[in-house]
């Protein structure tokens, strides 16, 4: 079972502001591609291109599944997203959010699954506790097994060791390196620690 | 079980799972709301204190016998459109403010995502329904002489209502001034359901019994084709 991510020409623009043209790429299983450049240059924009959440102005992006093109209602299966934008429910403890988004996305995970992910992440001890009351990188590994909860063959990570404490960049680490054996990452970022993870970087401020 | 082509095993068939994630977001909502009453709250300020107004200043006392069921049948349904008004654009809006709307939006399909939140804002209608139509028979002291025709009116004009708000309230929730347009728009689209609503419930309380109840009968292929007309069209709101 092969997934593939094709982006060709990609641009965008808002009116006459020009965010960034012609990117092109392709990943496939096990690649790490790293997204560079100033702020504003466009990195969280193209990410979510990718996912899906914004339309470019130029260009196209193509999923493919055994060489097969995946319709775009169908690629949200297929994509994980993790983003300082994304927020998740405030108001419902972080294992009721696991069973929401495993319910709403129509994966077979039970709550011992979601409880899985949720350690995974080390969220253990807080899983029954209202994400209110979570700390900003507590909500950031929480966007994190929310990502991981249908075990995405494409992860876009934004930013993601935003918040979060020495354990838990260890934990974003172990994440990329198993993706690889899962399938693609991309991740958008300015840390020099983030790139490393990478195989290639594109850099959108040049 | 279902396996995907993806090899990740899903839980029901691809039909099904259009429902199956409409009540989880459905239940979702009524989760939050029981938590956070934002929506309850507002819906229930706005309609409590418009009948206690209403009661005390145009009681049943000021109105001739003739004109009650006329006028009754307007001031309920003038309370119930506009409290529902007050709180049913929270269904999307709050997606928007609190920034899960993408994560939803990379989750969910869009029709279940509209389903779930029609439930969501149906179940708010018949809560409000059940308080405010009664607490408004017995406060204005309503005549009410066909009591099945009435019922009817109440639950078809509901759903009427209910679908009505909740595509209107996903087309204003990215707009900068929601409260403004949500208005604006709801009163041109809901105003053929209140005035069929109106005349329905004026019926019921005189007592002319029509075959076939054509006020419920219209409320409901305006509930139909809202629907219809949503879940075809809502995807192109829902996406940028």
């Amino acid at each position: 079972m092969m997934f593939a991510l094709n982006v060709s020409g990609i641009g965008k623009h808002y009116g006459e502001t020009l965010l960034f043209k012609n990117i092109s790429f392709q990943l496939n299983r096990g690649d790490v591609l790293a997204v560079a450049g100033w702020n504003g240059s466009g990195k969280s924009t193209l990410l979510r291109i990718i996912a899906g959440l914004v339309r470019p102005s130029a260009g196209q992006v193509g999923m493919f599944f055994n060489s097969e093109p995946i319709s775009k209602e169908s690629r949200r299966r297929f994509v994980g997203m993790v983003a300082p934008a994304l927020s998740l429910y405030d108001e419902l403890t972080g294992l009721e959010n696991m069973e929401f988004f495993s319910r709403v996305r129509g994966t077979a995970c039970n709550r011992n699954d979601c409880f899985d992910i949720i350690d995974r992440v080390g969220l253990t001890e807080h899983a029954t506790k209202m994400c209110r009351d979570y700390s900003s990188g507590m909500k950031q590994r929480l966007k994190l097994a929310q990502a991981l909860l249908h075990k995405p063959p494409l992860l876009l990570l934004d930013e993601p060791g935003c918040n979060l404490d020495s354990k838990g960049i260890k934990v974003v680490e172990e994440i990329i390196s198993e993706q690889r054996q899962l399938g693609m990452t991309v991740i958008a970022s300015n840390e020099k620690r983030e790139a490393d993870y990478a195989d290639r970087v594109i850099n959108l401020s040049e | 079980m279902h396996q995907t082509k993806s090899g990740r095993q899903t839980t029901q068939t691809e039909s099904s799972i259009y429902l199956n994630e409409a009540f989880a977001i459905w239940f979702r909502d009524l989760r939050s709301e029981f938590r956070t009453r934002y929506a309850l709250n507002a819906i229930l300020m706005f309609a409590v204190t418009t009948l206690i107004a209403v009661s005390f200043s145009i009681g049943s006392f000021r109105i001739e016998e003739a004109e009650r069921p006329f006028l009754y049948s307007v001031l309920l349904w003038i309370i119930l459109t506009f409290s529902a008004l007050s709180g049913l654009a929270r269904s999307f809006v709050k997606e928007e403010e609190a920034g899960t709307i993408d994560v939803l939006k990379l989750c969910a399909r869009p029709q279940a995502v509209f389903l779930g939140k029609l439930l969501f804002n149906l179940t708010l209608l018949g809560a409000l329904e059940l308080i405010i139509v009664p607490s408004f028979i017995l406060l204005m002291c309503y005549q009410i002489n066909f009591p099945g025709f009435f019922i009817a009116m109440i639950i078809s004009g509901g759903l009427g209502l209910g679908a009505g708000t909740t595509i209107i309230a996903a087309m204003i929730a990215r707009a900068s001034t929601r409260g403004a347009l949500f208005s604006a728009l709801s009163l041109p689209l809901l105003l053929p359901l209140m005035i069929t609503c109106i005349k329905g419930c004026e019926r019921a309380a005189i007592g002319i019994s029509s075959a076939g109840w054509p006020e419920v009968k219209i409320a409901v292929a305006y509930f139909v084709i809202m629907i219809t007309m949503s879940l075809l069209l809502f995807p192109l709101v829902w996406e940028e």
